[in-house]
């Protein structure tokens, strides 16, 4: 506190520079045509006007969008009703949800997506349909942001008095857990699915090995145009880089305005 | 015992229907993390021909050169990228530590954004700094520096290069609540006592914060150990690496070979849980000797 010191500021400075190196230069080559002296020479923005007029990355940006939101909804609910009984009724089964919510923190892209494909692939019914099998690795590989949001929420509303409070005046259980804890929660639910989208969005793993051409989303799309045009894939990439920095500028600013809020209290 | 009893039974006749609750986060997490799991290790010890148990598929891994110069190249990839990731970490988490106002804010900030550059984005961003025509590589010929000018992104070192790009931000964030442990008043006694800064940190700083260093550590090398997508974009499959032959023997292949595939993965899960075993042994030595003193 006496002397600030100049150490740490220094090894933080450089610490940033060599991150933001990769970033900023990639921002830099993708809006000027020529790069091949020490001087970017040619400044455009027609890279970025093509690229939104582009059918196929539109399509690309789309299908990211879609394949994130089904899987995130189906595993809050499906978190839900499951902590809603183990909570409430089986808390000796709590444990064992939360196991099998954090294997897949050790398991991971590879072996995840090479299990479900030899699992499925082959088979007769709807299970062995592509899309089918990557939304179903994506609620796996979401499962311990969600089921950790959710339960981080939970324990900082104090569910059981809480509850007991909504019994005592005439509610049910299923009737206060989903009415009066769920909304209490929302703002934690929010957080873990912001960071499930940015999980969902930056996924490659998963989408090559399952689906690949059967959806090809905006990280595939990223990786065929890197082999063609190096400047439109710059493009892609800041795009890709501007959605997922805003989707945890969010995440920072909910959960600093949450922490400010609970000191409050 | 017999009044508990019938007492008993309508409740939890009652509690019983909420089992129903569980039961479809129970059919998603069977149908696509355990079954499968189980799955790919049942096939490890099948014959790809078909037929029953076998352990041909891992003789064969343990035979082939190509598939022991995998296991050695992940090995080493991992290891020196979560060791380049840990050391600077420390040093960015203690200064992060240190630093008040508005430099922490910022650096906070930055590490919790790139936290989730990777893959093929983070591939493609080297290639444009250090690729064949990358920005730096032309720096570097213009400017006459060959270690610049000469470095070759496509090998296992462009490839650790990367890696440990992407064990930073992780590392740091990771690290830093561990220097809440580290009191101000020990670093001051030991000022006191005549210890240099450099004797406070090897003699006490380091050792009170080694269980957090070797849990951290071992996140990484699981990060490193399983990423795909990275070395995938810069490599394509001209290197070998576990996740890549995985992948491959599912993926891009007329015929899937389930039994060398699952055989495969069985072996970086094991690397995974010995890496874990190993830290956690070291970080309970640290932890044991804390408690005598």
């Amino acid at each position: 506190m006496k002397k600030s010191e100049k150490g740490p500021v220094i090894v933080l400075v450089l610490i940033l520079i060599y991150l933001l190196i990769p970033l900023v230069v990639s921002i830099i080559y993708s809006m000027f045509s020529n790069w091949t002296g020490i001087v970017p020479k040619g400044f455009t923005l027609k890279t970025y006007e093509n690229l939104f007029k582009d059918k196929e990355f539109l399509a690309s940006l789309g299908r990211t969008i879609v394949i994130a939101i089904i899987p995130i909804i189906l595993t809050i609910v499906l978190v839900l009703l499951a902590l809603f009984a183990a909570t409430i009724y089986f808390p000796r089964l709590e444990k064992y949800v939360q196991i099998i919510c954090m294997i897949p923190y050790t398991i991971q892209g590879v072996i995840l997506s090479v299990s479900i494909l030899s699992l499925y692939v082959g088979n007769p019914t709807f299970l062995s349909n592509r899309i089918v099998m990557l939304i179903g690795a994506y609620c796996i590989i979401i499962l311990p942001y969600i089921y950790q949001g959710i339960r981080n929420g939970m324990r900082a509303v104090n569910m059981p008095v809480l509850l007991e409070a909504a019994e005592m005046l005439g509610a049910s259980r299923i009737y206060a857990f989903f009415r009066v804890i769920v909304p209490n929660i929302l703002s934690a639910i929010v957080v873990s699915s912001l960071l499930a989208v940015g999980i969902i969005f930056g996924d490659y793993v998963l989408v090559r090995n399952l689906a690949s051409s059967a959806w090809p989303n905006v990280q595939i799309y990223l990786y065929q145009s890197m082999k063609s045009d190096s400047m439109k894939s710059s493009a892609v990439f800041v795009v890709i880089m501007a959605v997922t920095f805003a989707i945890s500028a969010v995440v920072l600013y909910l959960r600093s305005r949450e922490s400010r809020g609970r000191r409050a209290h | 015992m017999d009044d508990l009893n019938t007492e008993k039974t309508p409740m939890n006749k009652k509690k019983y229907i909420y089992l129903i609750a569980l039961l479809p986060f129970l059919l998603v997490a069977f149908m696509y993390e355990i079954i499968p799991l189980i799955t790919i290790i049942i096939n490890s010890f099948r014959p790809d021909t078909g037929g029953a148990f076998t352990l041909e598929n891992y003789e064969k891994i343990a035979s082939k050169l190509l598939y022991q110069k995998a296991i050695y190249n992940s090995i080493k990839i991992s290891m020196i990228s979560a060791v380049a990731g840990i050391i600077i970490a420390f040093f960015g988490a203690r200064a992060a530590h240190q630093a008040t106002g508005k430099i922490h804010h910022i650096f906070m900030a930055i590490l919790n954004m790139v936290s989730n550059f990777a893959g093929i984005p983070l591939a493609f961003a080297y290639m444009i700094l250090l690729g064949n025509a990358g920005v730096m590589t032309q720096l570097g010929r213009t400017l006459g520096i060959s270690a610049i000018a000469d470095f070759n992104l496509y090998s296992t070192n462009g490839v650790s290069l990367i890696y440990v790009y992407f064990q930073i931000p992780l590392s740091t964030l990771l690290l830093i609540p561990a220097f809440e442990g580290v009191r101000k008043e020990w670093q001051e006694a030991s000022t006191l006592l005549g210890a240099s800064k450099t004797r406070f940190w090897t003699d006490v700083g380091i050792p009170v914060l080694m269980p957090s260093i070797m849990g951290t550590f071992s996140v990484l090398f699981a990060n490193a150990l399983a990423a795909y997508a990275t070395v995938y974009a810069i490599m394509m499959n001209s290197i070998s690496l576990l996740p890549i032959q995985i992948a491959g023997c599912f993926v891009g292949e007329v015929k899937i070979r389930k039994g060398l595939g699952g055989a495969l993965s069985v072996v970086m899960m094991i690397i995974m849980v010995i890496m874990i075993l190993i830290t956690n042994a070291i970080s309970s030595r640290f932890q044991k000797g804390g408690k005598k003193s």
